[in-house]
């Protein structure tokens, strides 16, 4: 049995000041599959429809038309049997009781997930502990920096050890450290067999964690694959980085067969694209002989595939 | 029950974390003093009572009114609706046991009136005990089913204050708790029995006369029936107000 299964999945909301009827579509018939124990990343950026598809997915918003199931139930009709499986975490500064502890707004979400209540307290102080928060647990959550209440958020959703996570931006506001340590985090859960749907800016996160990535933009899936298998998708070049390369070099390999293109950055780094890994031994060894010793072989990162396919848009928000 | 506990506890920790939400409390003593100032200077002694059971009737209502009426509103505006709509906790009874914690806080304001009074020479004689007892737990029951009702209301009315206003001296005057009924005119009394405090100020009244209170039967059916009402227009509206935002995808609209 699948975690989440989409298909067709619809969702139209009225424009705020357009003309009675006018409708934005949010979502536009979105397929989407995640197995038990997957860690699965929705990049897009925003507007895109990623936290309407959160939304749905936890029950709090209807979709117009098609079914989403989690674990073989679906999120519109069997809501009873749906919510205790899912933990969600929307993230953000909102959320929380700011005037409450941390300890305390773990206590009330657990209580409302039925967490019978001599468990409630082991195991609020085993999140907060494992979130690094101990040390402020009984303090105002207002008091807490950003970083500090998304922490918060993810050991809320984790309060009931569901099945299914929806996290939506976890990351956002977390310093580098956090942000590590939050990959390691999905490591561990994986590991313990929970299904997680991410919804992420940052490809580097989807690349590190997830094992299969879904790129979303203005309402459509535009592909779905692993990490590895969008790199490929937008080049199945491979590149080559090198600096200091002699410019008699650089003409000589711009007319090679097998380099699609070679180009000089402002920083001195030339990046020489080629077909195959065919082509790739012949230019190494060139730039060897001509004394380029500072080089390395790359691959495309997620980062780039994701631009490719979004365009020029880029963060802008969807129309 | 056991999201009706936690709606307890949690609206209990905000309460004390928040005293700002209990400013109610604050004008209490002051209320008093100028009513029983009133008695006094008309030399009506046997209204002493009123004078006491007025603050904390408005009290009550005020609480029920600007605290646990924005309930829904006020998690809406801070994003934790929807994540509690999210979880397996019928919202009624989270949002029950919330108003419950704001009532039982409001009962603070009885204490308040009655201590003033002392202070002002008052001595009240609680001739039936039972009485006042029960006229205090029903008037607090009513008062949570009519605040559940408030709550669910406040979240179709988007900026609902210039309504929660309008909602507080009127009914302060038409429930016959600043003055008896039987002064309003005649048509306004079917209006005034319609809202609960009439029934609470008299029920609470008559434990503090020594005549038999034998319209107790009465108020107390009167009572129930209307917090049977409000708790059942409660929970139908606000199972409908919650598919209707889940449709609109309005839940986390602040």
């Amino acid at each position: 049995m699948n975690a989440i299964e989409i298909r067709g999945l619809r969702r139209d909301f009225p424009l705020p000041n357009g003309e009675r009827g006018a409708l934005r579509t949010a979502l536009d018939g979105i397929n989407l599959t995640v197995g038990e124990g997957e860690v699965h990343a929705l990049l897009g950026p925003n507007g895109a429809g990623k936290t309407t598809l959160c939304k749905i997915l936890a029950t709090v918003l209807v979709p117009s038309a098609g079914t989403a199931r989690i674990l073989g139930r679906d999120v519109v009709t069997r809501l009873a049997t749906v919510r205790p499986l899912i933990g969600c975490v929307f993230g953000g500064d909102r959320g929380l009781y700011g005037r409450l502890s941390a300890r305390r707004n773990l206590h009330y979400w657990g209580a409302l997930y039925g967490v019978p209540g001599h468990e409630l307290r082991a195991r609020a102080a085993e999140l907060l502990d494992r979130f690094g928060l101990t040390a402020h647990a009984d303090e105002r959550v207002e008091t807490f920096s950003r970083g500090m209440k998304q922490r918060l958020h993810l050991a809320r959703g984790l309060m009931h050890a569901p099945r299914v996570l929806l996290l939506d931006e976890p990351t956002t506001g977390m310093d580098p450290v956090s942000a590590r340590d939050f990959r390691t985090l999905i490591g561990e859960l994986r590991r313990e067999g929970r299904s997680i749907l991410l919804t992420t800016h940052d490809m580097a996160e989807a690349e590190t964690v997830c094992d299969r990535a879904t790129l979303i933009d203005d309402g459509r899936i535009l592909h779905t694959a692993t990490p590895r298998e969008l790199g490929a998708l937008l080049s199945r070049h491979e590149r080559i980085e090198a600096t200091d390369v002699p410019a008699q070099l650089l003409a000589q390999m711009g007319t090679r067969s097998g380099v699609t293109s070679v180009n000089t950055g402002p920083d001195g780094i030339t990046l020489i694209e080629v077909t195959d890994q065919d082509a790739l031994t012949p230019v190494l060894r060139l730039l060897v002989d001509a004394g380029v010793t500072n080089l390395a072989t790359t691959r495309p990162g997620l980062e780039e595939v994701y631009l490719q396919l979004i365009g020029d848009r880029g963060m802008d928000v969807a129309s | 029950m056991r999201a009706f506990r936690a709606g307890l506890s949690l609206q209990a920790a905000l309460l004390w974390r928040s005293p700002g939400n209990l400013h109610v409390l604050a004008t209490v003593p002051l209320y008093t003093l100028i009513l029983l100032a009133m008695t006094d200077a008309s030399h009506q002694a046997g209204l002493a009572p009123n004078a006491i059971i007025a603050p904390t009737l408005m009290a009550l209502w005020t609480m029920a009114l600007f605290t646990a009426g924005d309930l829904i509103d006020r998690d809406r505006h801070d994003g934790t609706l929807e994540p509690t709509v999210a979880t397996p906790a019928p919202l009624a009874q989270v949002i029950t046991g919330r108003i419950c914690a704001v009532t039982a806080a409001s009962l603070i304001a009885f204490a308040e009136a009655w201590v003033v009074g002392l202070c002002f020479g008052v001595h009240l004689s609680v001739h039936h005990p039972l009485t006042l007892v029960v006229g205090i737990l029903t008037t607090s029951l009513t008062t949570a089913c009519t605040a559940a009702l408030i709550a669910t209301l406040l979240v179709l009315t988007r900026g609902g204050r210039p309504y929660q206003n309008s909602l507080s001296f009127p009914f302060y005057l038409l429930s016959g708790i600043v003055v008896p009924i039987e002064v309003l005119p005649h048509w306004v009394h079917p209006i005034s029995r319609i809202i609960y405090l009439s029934w609470s100020a008299d029920l609470l009244r008559s434990a503090f006369r020594p005549e038999e209170p034998r319209q107790l039967p009465m108020q107390l059916i009167a009572l129930g029936l209307l917090a049977a009402a409000g708790l059942a227009c409660a929970s139908v509206l606000m199972r409908r107000v919650l598919d209707r935002v889940r449709i609109l995808g309005t839940l986390g609209h602040a």
